[in-house]
């Protein structure tokens, strides 16, 4: 279209016109407030797009189920719960705002959610200003908890994946071979750090400690190393992508190490059918999964995928269950609150929840009083024939460990 | 010395009128904006952001009005960002000191990219920019004892306070506060902007951008201009980095040294106007709350589509940009 | 250790500069950057996969169907970057950047964010050699990239069509001077680019993953060789892919890698500060 002055003039005046218009109605939203005041707000924010857009729907999935099992039931005191969920976009300043709309203009009662630790930690910032107890879903790093912050609690944390690593390898698999790999990531640094410290406090040597680009899209140089340095035991602390990439790699130069550790990513439905029989032998830590959970809570979990499978058609998997343990922490403390007739105000519910003691399919919900869950411990699992087993610690294992893994020209 | 004479009439604009009654209704509006809206924490953190992405914009744009395209502006900003916040959160420096210390490393850093992009003209300069990122991301990504690596920084300090006397005002006190701070210098830098494309020294930029060799023939040193440009740029984005980082809080090598933050100000700068001087602060201060407030709530997983409808559109029916187009209408 | 770095230094670098090489025709023809070019290369990867996997077609067969599907995009992309005004290359930069985005997100609504492969046995067999191991896959790899270059070569060196495409990656005018059409040259280079990206989808979905982000990863990579090489030398690509596969392997051998990214990143810039047109570039200006 040629532009004549004319013609520029008109688009521009119209652009310009509706702009007007689009801001007058923005600011009419926002002066406007419709009040749910029979209801409970709870606040959510996850990584709805971008990279963590798939661990973030899960999170707001396991919410969800939360949230309706709860209003199936009643609701809390009579009140129906009303879930509130933002997106943060991977970006720690929309995360702020999310938060400050949720707590200071929506007025959310808690908040839940969250899926990465730079993320969740301004997120808890505002909570505190705000007073309102946000419980973390998938919150991992030392650092969070280090702030004194009374209002955050998390259901997570690293030394959950640390503590069962470390004993594997150092009572079953003690090998001096080993190679521990890690994302450029603070979780999974800070995972590769604490694991070589507590290997070396138990007498094992790690022989290469490496770091990589989350997204590299070549392993080989990395394996060819490995291989060149004879390490038998392979701990990733990378994650799904990094896992498919180094596994095909591995198989594709032949170089079979006796056993592939990958903490984050492999334990899914969905990575398990993708590799199909190459996921086989690997190991990884699990915190649920159905058929594998807290002895005694067999029937929760049971309810849990079922409800779970009539809301969302699909099988959850562990993130959807952070998701769910994280908002049934809050509704359990709302409830004790309104049980003891008090009013529902964040404090309340902050005290309560730190009286938590809640028995929960992935773990024994108690909070320690930095807001740790001092229960929350993965079991190590391998994958045999498509399917997880447990192998460690011995009181929950269901299976042996296959070690060595069988190498790649005896499988195929 | 008579490079800053204000001779240059170009961005004199015709509309006059038009322009700078448009330009203080603005402030005005940006002024009033915590009293209109009684302090609502939520719209005065969207609108500091909204102007912190404009200061950035316009820190792009210095570089953009002498012709170069940058998409490696990140490394300016995350260097920026690193040193205030490891200076201020290891060494208790105040950030008085720290931020305009960062604008200095930033700066550094841009000269190191001259020296190497010194020959390369357009599309190579741009990618040469794309490629430079990596040093100072790799950099700090493995500088464990200074910059704790991969792990990131956690609690870095907040915006300072200034003390006058018997008043004083803690910026990182309130959103407001903060707010504040942070128009207080989009403001100053947009000044600046102004002053530098309104002198000699504007003119020059026009002239190596539009043809540098006849630049060159009637004695215009291009590259000196283009260190030039490059150097005040990557000053205004490493301070811009460092603000961020103070408000903010968190810090790692991904986020900051990321994609986002080099192709965020190119995409406001073009959308606004390229060769304006208020195209890319007003591009910032309209999308980015368009986005937040109300694309966002509509659309949770696709919003980030708005943006590259935007770019497409706005390149191919105009060039001059939103801004642009408008004053060449008035 | 060497030898295998060494092996899929080459086999990896050769799939790379089937890569690049769509992406420097284009540019060097029409002077677009098509910065959307991996996102291209990963949609082209999703229908293979969606025809291998929910239609099952032999893998074989979805060559020429994503081919005819990249066709289509590209072709459309052309008529875009036509509309554009001067300058050509900036402009280019900052349109294909939105498509890539548009692309990304389509993808990502389209196919959602699970990781896809698409598994071929065959391709993980191989033949142990002395020294290493050398998988079915890398071969396939090495050697049709190898074909796709000759081939090319044939067509650039050998064919009159190849040298009107010359002229004008040399000089647009002058080309059009001697009487070549050059919207012409212009369409057929996208096309060519086309059918280049239409075949290494399909393989980066068999040797990588496919996932709706990692476009970017892959315009990265055919840009640096592209800039690396110099525009228009098919022998400089060549050369550059090798060249920069090799480095990156034997830098995460030697110094680790978490360095690999600054290594690639330093070869570039310093081979760009001494010779602005690449390595077998003629100097400045």
């Amino acid at each position: 279209m040629k532009t004549t002055p004319e013609n520029h003039q008109n688009f521009f005046y119209f652009f310009y016109k509706c702009s007007f218009i689009l801001f007058c109605l923005l600011f009419l939203i926002l002066w406007t407030e419709i009040s749910f005041a029979a209801t409970i707000k709870i606040g959510e924010i996850n990584p709805l797009s971008g990279k963590l857009a798939k661990q973030g729907m899960e999170i707001h999935q396991g919410v969800e189920v939360a949230i309706a099992e709860a209003n199936e039931a009643g609701g809390v005191g009579g009140k129906q719960l009303k879930l509130i969920s933002r997106d943060d976009q991977s970006q720690p300043d929309v995360a702020i705002s999310r938060a400050e709309e949720l707590c200071g203009w929506e007025k959310v009662r808690a908040l839940t959610g969250g899926y990465v630790d730079s993320l969740v930690g301004p997120i808890a910032a505002v909570a505190k200003k705000y007073r309102i107890p946000y419980v973390a879903s998938a919150s991992l790093q030392k650092e969070l908890v280090q702030y004194e912050n009374p209002y955050f609690f998390r259901v997570s944390r690293l030394q959950g994946f640390t503590e069962p690593l470390c004993g594997i390898l150092t009572e079953r698999f003690k090998t001096q071979r080993l190679a521990i790999l890690h994302s450029a990531t603070p979780g999974s640094t800070e995972l590769a750090r604490d694991l070589e410290s507590c290997l070396k406090a138990n007498g094992l040597e790690v022989k290469l400690i490496e770091k990589f680009r989350p997204g590299t899209p070549d392993f080989t140089p990395l394996i060819a190393k490995l291989a060149g340095m004879k390490i038998d035991v392979i701990v990733s602390g990378g994650f799904t992508p990094d896992h498919i990439l180094m596994i095909r790699q591995l198989k594709e130069n032949r170089v079979s190490p006796k056993a592939y550790i990958g903490p984050f990513g492999i334990a899914y439905e969905n990575f398990m059918q993708t590799m199909g029989e190459d996921a086989d032998y690997l190991y990884s830590t699990c915190a649920w999964n159905p058929g594998i959970t807290e002895p005694g809570s067999d029937a929760t979990s049971k309810c849990f995928v079922k409800k779970f499978r009539q809301m969302f058609k699909q099988q959850p998997n562990t993130t959807n269950m952070h998701g769910y343990t994280s908002a049934k922490a809050l509704i359990t403390a709302m409830q004790a609150v309104v049980n003891k007739g008090q009013t529902l105000t964040g404090d309340n519910i902050r005290l309560a929840l730190t009286q938590l003691d809640l028995p929960m399919p992935m773990e024994h919900l108690v909070f320690d009083q930095n807001g740790d869950p001092l229960h929350y411990r993965h079991v190590v699992v391998q994958v045999q024939k498509g399917r997880l087993v447990v192998v460690y610690p011995p009181d929950r294992a269901s299976g042996q460990p296959v070690f060595p893994m069988p190498s790649w020209e005896q499988r195929n | 010395m008579s490079f800053f004479a204000s001779k240059n009439t170009k961005f004199r604009t015709k509309g006059l009128k038009f322009d700078s009654v448009g330009l203080v209704t603005g402030l005005v509006l940006l002024i009033m904006l915590p009293a209109l809206v009684q302090s609502n924490n939520y719209i005065l953190q969207v609108f500091t952001h909204a102007l912190l992405l404009a200061s950035l914009a316009l820190a792009w744009n210095i570089l953009g009005v002498s012709g170069s395209i940058s998409l490696g502006h990140a490394a300016f900003f995350g260097a920026g960002a690193y040193c205030s916040a490891v200076l201020s959160l290891e060494y208790g420096l105040s950030c008085w000191l720290t931020i305009p210390l960062a604008g200095l490393l930033a700066t550094g850093l841009g000269l190191i990219m001259d020296l190497i992009c010194l020959r390369l003209r357009g599309a190579y300069f741009a990618l040469a920019t794309l490629a430079f990122v990596e040093i100072p991301r790799v950099i700090t990504d493995n500088w464990d004892e200074l910059t704790h690596g991969s792990l990131g920084l956690v609690g870095v300090p907040g915006l300072p306070s200034l003390s006058l006397g018997t008043w004083s005002v803690d910026f990182s006190s309130s959103i407001t506060a903060s707010y504040y701070f942070v128009f207080a210098y989009s403001l100053v830098l947009l000044g600046l902007v102004r002053f530098l494309f309104n002198s000699n020294l504007g003119l020059a930029f026009q002239a190596i951008r539009e043809e540098e060799i006849a630049a060159e023939a009637v004695g215009i040193p291009a590259n000196r201009y283009r260190l030039l440009a490059l150097l005040l740029s990557a000053y205004f984005t490493g301070v811009s980095g460092a603000c961020y980082a103070h408000l903010v809080r968190y810090i790692e090598p991904g986020l900051v040294y990321g994609l986002h933050f080099s192709a965020i100000p190119m995409i406001f700068a073009i959308c606004g106007g390229r060769f304006t001087i208020l195209g890319p602060a007003m591009a910032a201060l309209i999308i980015y709350p368009l986005d937040q407030f109300v694309f966002h709530p509509l659309l949770p997983a696709g919003h980030e589509f708005l943006y590259g409808v935007v770019l497409i559109v706005t390149v191919l029916f105009l060039p001059a940009g939103f801004w642009g187009s408008l004053r060449k209408v008035s | 250790m060497w030898t295998t770095a060494l092996v899929s230094g080459i086999s990896l670098g050769s799939f790379y500069i089937l890569i690049a090489l769509g992406f420097a025709l284009i540019f060097g023809v029409t002077r677009n950057f098509n910065l959307a070019h991996g996102e291209l290369v990963v949609f082209a990867g999703y229908v293979s996969y969606w025809l291998w996997k929910v239609l099952a077609w032999p893998f074989v067969l979805t060559f020429p169907a994503a081919i005819l599907a990249t066709l289509f995009i590209c072709l459309g992309l052309q008529r875009l970057f036509a509309r554009l005004y001067e300058p050509q290359e900036l402009n280019s930069i900052v349109l294909s950047f939105g498509m890539a985005i548009l692309i990304q997100n389509t993808m990502l609504f389209w196919f959602s964010g699970d990781y896809r492969l698409i598994r071929i046995p065959t391709l993980s067999q191989g033949l142990r050699v002395p020294g290493f191991y050398l998988s079915y896959g890398q071969l396939t790899l090495l050697f049709l990239s190898l074909t796709v270059i000759a081939i090319l070569y044939i067509l650039m060196y050998r064919t009159y069509l190849g040298k009107a495409l010359r002229a004008t990656i040399q000089d647009k005018e002058a080309a059009a001077q001697a009487g070549i059409n050059v919207a012409v040259m212009g369409t057929l280079a996208f096309c060519l680019g086309a059918i280049l990206i239409g075949l290494a989808g399909p393989l980066y979905g068999c040797t990588h993953y496919l996932y709706p982000s990692t476009g970017h990863q892959v315009t990265l990579l055919a840009v640096t060789i592209t800039i690396f090489a110099g525009v228009g030398r098919l022998g400089g690509i060549i050369l550059a892919g090798w060249i920069l596969g090799l480095a990156e392997s034997f830098a995460v051998i030697l110094c680790g890698a978490s360095w690999r990214e600054m290594v690639a990143a330093v070869l570039l810039l310093t081979l760009l500060a001494f010779k602005p047109r690449g390595i077998l570039g003629k100097g400045e200006q």
